[in-house]
Parts: C-alpha cells; sequence; structure tokens
C-alpha cells in the first residue's frame, strides 16, 4: 500500500481546524489540517512541545479538542458522546511512551483489556473472559514474541517485552487506527526495530492505518510512508518519505525553535 | 485591570480568552479576594483591641480585671467589621502601590513583580507575620496559659500518679474480657465501613470526577457529607446510637463505623488522586466503560495502600473504642469510666495498663502487616 496513487485513496482520519488551548493558557494546537488515509504509516515530526503528542491524543480524544473537527472514517468524533463515543475509540488503539500496561495484572489480563470496548458483560469486572477471546488473546502474545509469559505479572517484564505486550493488547482491540506516541522512545537503541517491526506488522498485515510519533530520524525514514511536521501547534510541512529530505529535516528542526505563547 | 503587552497570541487564545474573563467572572474573583482580605483584616483588628483591652487594666462591673472571656464579649464587632472592609477596599483599589494583598494573591495571584520576592519584601508577607504573632499572643491569654503552675504544683496530682503506678488486680479479670469486646467492636466497625468507604471515594476523588456537571456535583455533596461527618466526634455518634439501639457494644461499634467510613473516603479518595494516569488513559483508549475504565485503570493501583489505611483506620478504632466506653457504648471505657469518677487510682492504673499494652500490640502489628503489603 505504498504508492497513494496505486489506489484509491479512503480516509481514515480527517482533522480540520484543530486547536488546543490548554486550561493553563498553553497554545498547544492551532488550526492544524489534516488528512491520514487508510494503510498509511504516518509520521508526525516536530520539536519537543511541539504538539505531537496533542494531536494524538485528540484524535481518541483523551483530550477534548477547544475548536475544530475529527472525523474518523468519516463518522465525527468531535461529536461524539456516551455509548457512540466509547464504540468509535474501540476503533482506535494507543500504544504510549510508557507502554501503561496494569502493572499489578498478569500480561494475559493486559491483553484482554483490549476487548473491554465490545464486552460490557458483567464477567470483565471480575476479569473474566470468554475461552475464545483467551485464545486470541494468547495467539497474539504469541506473535509478539511472548508465548509462556501470558500469566507473569506485567511489571516483571522489562521495557520491550512490556510495550510488545501493548502491542498484543492493540492486536486485542482489533481497531482500524493505531495511534502510537513514541513508542520506542523509552527503550534500548537496539530493542526499537524490534518493536517498530511489529508496528510495521498492524499496518501491514492487519491493514491498521497508523499514526505515529518518532524522534529517531533513521526510525522514520525506514518505517514512514507519509509524514506531517508541526511547528509551536501549527503544520509547517507534509510529504511522503521520499520527499523529506536534509533540507527540509534542517527547515523542521534546524533553526531555533520559538516557544508556544501562553496566555495569562 | 490595564491588559499588560504581550506577545501576539493566535486567534483561538483570544476567544477563549473571551470566554473565560466574562465581566460576570471576573466581578465574582474580585468579590473573592475582596471579602478573604476582609475577614484577615477583621481578624488583626479584633486581637489588636482584644490585646490593648487586656493590658490597659480596665476593670469590669465586679472591680475584678476583665477575663479573657469577658473582654471577648466587649470586643466592638460591627465597627471593626465596617472599618475592615473600608481597609480591604482600600488595599484592593491601591494594590498597585501598597502591593498585591492577600486575598487578591489567593483568588487571582500575585502581579508579576512581585512573584519571585522575598516575604520581607512584600506587604502580604509582612501582614501575614502580623497576623500569626497576633493570634499567637491573643491565644495565649484566651487558653489562660499559666507557666508557673504547670511548673510548680506538681505535688497536687502525685495521688492519682501513685495510684497509677500500683495497679490493683481487682479488674483485671474483668478488664480483659472487656478488652476482647474493644477489639472486636474495632474490628466490627472497620469491617462495615469497608465496602462503603470503597465504593463512596470514587465519587470523592476529584481526577476522576470532572468529566461531567453530574459527577461535579456529586463530588461536592460526597465530599461536603463526609466532612460534616468526620466532624462529629465519635463520642457524639456514641450518644446518637445509644438512644437508637440502646447502651452496649453495638452502639459503639456503629459510632465508630460513621466516623471510619468518613475517615476512609478521605485516605481513599486522596490515594485514588495521586494514581498513575497512564493505564486509566490506555483503558480508556479500548473504548472501555467508566466502570471499566476504574475496575482496570484505578482498582488495581490502590488495593495495597487501601489495606494498608484499612489496617492503620483498625488500630486507631481500638484506641478510639477505649474511649467509647465512657458514654455507654461498650468496650473497657465502660468499667474505666466509674473508676475516674470514684478516684480509684489504682484500678484505673490497671485498665489504663490494659489499655496501652493493647494499643501499643495493634501498632506493631498494623506497622508489620502494612510493611508487607505496600
Ligand atoms: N496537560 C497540559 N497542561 C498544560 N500544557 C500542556 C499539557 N500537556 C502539554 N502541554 C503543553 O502543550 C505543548 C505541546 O505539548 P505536547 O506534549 O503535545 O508536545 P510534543 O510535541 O508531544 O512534545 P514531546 O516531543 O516533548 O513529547 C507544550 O508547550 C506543552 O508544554
Ligand atoms: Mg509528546
Amino acid at each position: 500500500m505504498s504508492g497513494p496513487s496505486e489506489m484509491q485513496r479512503r480516509e481514515a482520519v480527517r482533522i480540520e481546524g484543530l486547536s488546543k488551548v490548554y486550561d493553563d493558557g498553553t497554545l498547544a494546537l492551532d488550526g492544524v489540517d489534516l488528512t491520514v488515509y487508510e494503510g498509511e504509516f504516518l509520521v508526525v515530526l516536530g520539536l519537543s512541545g511541539s504538539g505531537k503528542s496533542t494531536l494524538l491524543r485528540c484524535v481518541n480524544r483523551l483530550i477534548e479538542p477547544t475548536e475544530g473537527r475529527i472525523l474518523i472514517h468519516g463518522e465525527d468524533m468531535t461529536a461524539a458522546t456516551g455509548r457512540t463515543l466509547r464504540r468509535m475509540r474501540s476503533d482506535v488503539a494507543m500504544i504510549f511512551q510508557q507502554f501503561n500496561l496494569v502493572r499489578r495484572h498478569t500480561v494475559l489480563t493486559n491483553v484482554l483489556s483490549g476487548s473491554l470496548g465490545r464486552s460490557g458483560r458483567l464477567g470483565s469486572y471480575f476479569l473474566r473472559f470468554s475461552e475464545i477471546e483467551r485464545k486470541k488473546a494468547l495467539e497474539f502474545l504469541e506473535r509478539v514474541g511472548l508465548e509462556g509469559r501470558d500469566q507473569s505479572r506485567a511489571d516483571a517484564l522489562s521495557g520491550g517485552q512490556q510495550q510488545r505486550v501493548a502491542i498484543a493488547r492493540a492486536l486485542m482491540q482489533e481497531a482500524k487506527l493505531v495511534l502510537a506516541d513514541e513508542p520506542v522512545a523509552s527503550l534500548d537503541p537496539a530493542l526499537r526495530h524490534s518493536v517498530m517491526r511489529h508496528i510495521e506488522g498492524l499496518n501491514r498485515d492487519e491493514g491498521m492505518t497508523v499514526m505515529c510519533t518518532l524522534h529517531d530520524i533513521d526510525l522514520v525514514r525506514r518505517y514512514a510512508t507519509r509524514l506531517v511536521a508541526l511547528r509551536a501547534g501549527r503544520k509547517v510541512w507534509e510529504g511522503t518519505a521520499d520527499e523529506f529530505d536534509d533540507e527540509t529535516f534542517l527547515e523542521i528542526y534546524g533553526q531555533e525553535a520559538e516557544p508556544a505563547a501562553e496566555v495569562a | 485591570m490595564a491588559a499588560v503587552p504581550r506577545d501576539p497570541i493566535s486567534d483561538v487564545q483570544q476567544r477563549i480568552l473571551e470566554r473565560q474573563n466574562t465581566p460576570w467572572k471576573k466581578g465574582v474573583r474580585r468579590l473573592q479576594g475582596l471579602f478573604v482580605d476582609a475577614v484577615l483584616i477583621l481578624l488583626v483588628l479584633l486581637m489588636l483591641e482584644f490585646l490593648a483591652l487586656a493590658f490597659s487594666g480596665r476593670r469590669g462591673p465586679t472591680g475584678l480585671l476583665l477575663t479573657p472571656e469577658e473582654i471577648l464579649d466587649r470586643l466592638t464587632y460591627p465597627w471593626l467589621a465596617l472599618a475592615a472592609g473600608f481597609l480591604a477596599l482600600v488595599w484592593n483599589l491601591f494594590y498597585r502601590a501598597i502591593g498585591t494583598s492577600p486575598g487578591r494573591a489567593l483568588v487571582r495571584g500575585a502581579m508579576k513583580e512581585e512573584e519571585n520576592l522575598p516575604w520581607t519584601q512584600t506587604s502580604r508577607g509582612w501582614f501575614s507575620v502580623l497576623l500569626i504573632q497576633l493570634t499567637f499572643f491573643t491565644g495565649w491569654l484566651v487558653t489562660e496559659v499559666q507557666v508557673v503552675a504547670f511548673l510548680t504544683k506538681f505535688s497536687k496530682a502525685q495521688d492519682i500518679v501513685r495510684g497509677l503506678m500500683n495497679p490493683s488486680a481487682d479488674v483485671l479479670h474483668q478488664g480483659l474480657i472487656l478488652l476482647v469486646q474493644t477489639i472486636f467492636l474495632a474490628f466490627m466497625a472497620t469491617a462495615f465501613a469497608i465496602p462503603i468507604a470503597f465504593a463512596v471515594s470514587f465519587l470523592a476523588a476529584r481526577n476522576l470526577t470532572r468529566a461531567n456537571f453530574w459527577s461535579r456535583t456529586a463530588y461536592l455533596v460526597v465530599r461536603t457529607l463526609m466532612n460534616l461527618t468526620r466532624a462529629v466526634e465519635p463520642l457524639v455518634w456514641a450518644l446518637i446510637f445509644i438512644s437508637w439501639v440502646g447502651i452496649g457494644p453495638f452502639a459503639g461499634v456503629l459510632a465508630l463505623w460513621v466516623h471510619s467510613v468518613a475517615a476512609l473516603v478521605k485516605l481513599y479518595s486522596e490515594q485514588i488522586e495521586s494514581i498513575d494516569n497512564g493505564p486509566v488513559e490506555a483503558i480508556t483508549a479500548t473504548g472501555a466503560s467508566t466502570l471499566q475504565v476504574l475496575r482496570y485503570g484505578v482498582v488495581p493501583q490502590v488495593i495495597p495502600p487501601f489495606l494498608s489505611f484499612t489496617i492503620y483506620r483498625w488500630d486507631i478504632n481500638v484506641r478510639m473504642s477505649t474511649i467509647i466506653g465512657f458514654v455507654g457504648g461498650g468496650g473497657i471505657g465502660y468499667i474505666l469510666k466509674p473508676r475516674v469518677d470514684l478516684g480509684a487510682w489504682g484500678e484505673v492504673g490497671t485498665l489504663v495498663i490494659l489499655i496501652a499494652v493493647t494499643v501499643w500490640m495493634m501498632d506493631i502489628v498494623s506497622a508489620k502487616i502494612r510493611e508487607r503489603i505496600v
């Protein structure tokens, strides 16, 4: 799915005029327009504080946008509430820099928690899941190379292993879109490719659209199909991986960054 | 307030600012600051008048020096309140010249140029020190502190101390039996309190109740109710429940139960407020329902500290249940009170030692268990 022109491109996410002002007055996003197409591996670039995390978190409404609209597969995410919001969220998996596993639960339960969006059953309050779901979860654990670790406590695993559990959780969620916020930033450089390849697997094998923030330019060049750059909350560049040359790099990162203006 | 020139701000920020700073909200904040200042200044004025009267040597109708209570009765409250209001108004109007007032600083923050000054260079710093000093001196007089009596008149208490040092064996048997009752009483009160406190504490945690109007209302109602409950002493609750279910240990259980619920809700909810938000976000992102987010994102993080707090609470309840008996709520206090009234200090000594040993052992046991859990 690399060549965007090869097939008719369907919109996975469409962001229109998205702005976020935090309670303390920090302007984190300032009128961002962005379209992500199905099957893309979109990487969001930008200096620290440019608003990358805020952008991703607005997509599944972990953060309430201040202004603007987000459409996911044509459906308005910003207007969704209650049951609709939960259903739409269950189509969007998220992978975090700090993994965010439930540390005291087993690896298996952590993976199974990915299915909470579709299992409102009473059993889930007692950490009970159907046999089918358990089978699936074990299969996903195997896929990320953690077979046999299903009964370990999550915090007994190394960082790289924890992130792979988080990826299995995303698989379990059977989402159409994956948001990954610095998925490898707290990992050993040697482990980064192993985790990134699993995320690439979500994209290639499962057909999930990926929106990912990355700091490491080598990783960006290796995995991204398209790139977007933010600065001080504004979109300043957009292009394919091929177009991302050294000149562009300097444009995005080179000059001294201006801190985002603050309101009293 | 005149707008301080700033970097150009974006359109969104401009719109936000306009939404936040409606004249109505601005007015409310001004009034809040003014009110706080008026109260603080009134306190200072009242204490100044109190000290002035106390040291003026003024005599009351009986010809004796005024007692502190008589002075409190004579302070010119309405006039001082008026004066305080006026001074607060002046301070709030001319704060640029005088320096930010305490109320304004509390509600809206201090002026930029004052933010990093040490307290000796701000007027509200000096004001605070004056307030604290006045409170200390006034407090000394109001509570009738008598250093001399404390240091020289120990002999009057000697009888009691001697009795306590020579415990009599007469009440040992009955004391031990009631001690067992005391420990069970504390245990039952704690056990009954756990499920209710657990359920309510989620509504009393700020970080879980920001979502909408209803959860914010629930937060306010629960907090208020719990604060009121905690404000009433277990002894008073015991009196209420004694007339409700009759004299005996069950009244004590109920009294400690009510108090424990309120205390545990406070401890539990503070623990909930300090959890790592990461797992909560991760579970929310799966599309889980609010209850599922609590079950997976919050509960696993708070269970060990909750256990620890609960054991600590049982420990406190054992201590309190020795007193509950004073008014008829069961436990060892029930036989302690009449012996205190009769001055049977030897028997009182026995009971006090029993209580002390129990409390001491509970303390060690609960500390050990809590060490293991956390
Ligand atoms: N909860 C918050 N409250 C107030 N301001 C915030 C909050 N979260 C982020 N910000 C601010 O919003 C701006 C954008 O932050 P964001 O985390 O989106 O940047 P980022 O591009 O992800 O940076 P990094 O690369 O360091 O992760 C920054 O100025 C940041 O300080
Ligand atoms: Mg970030």
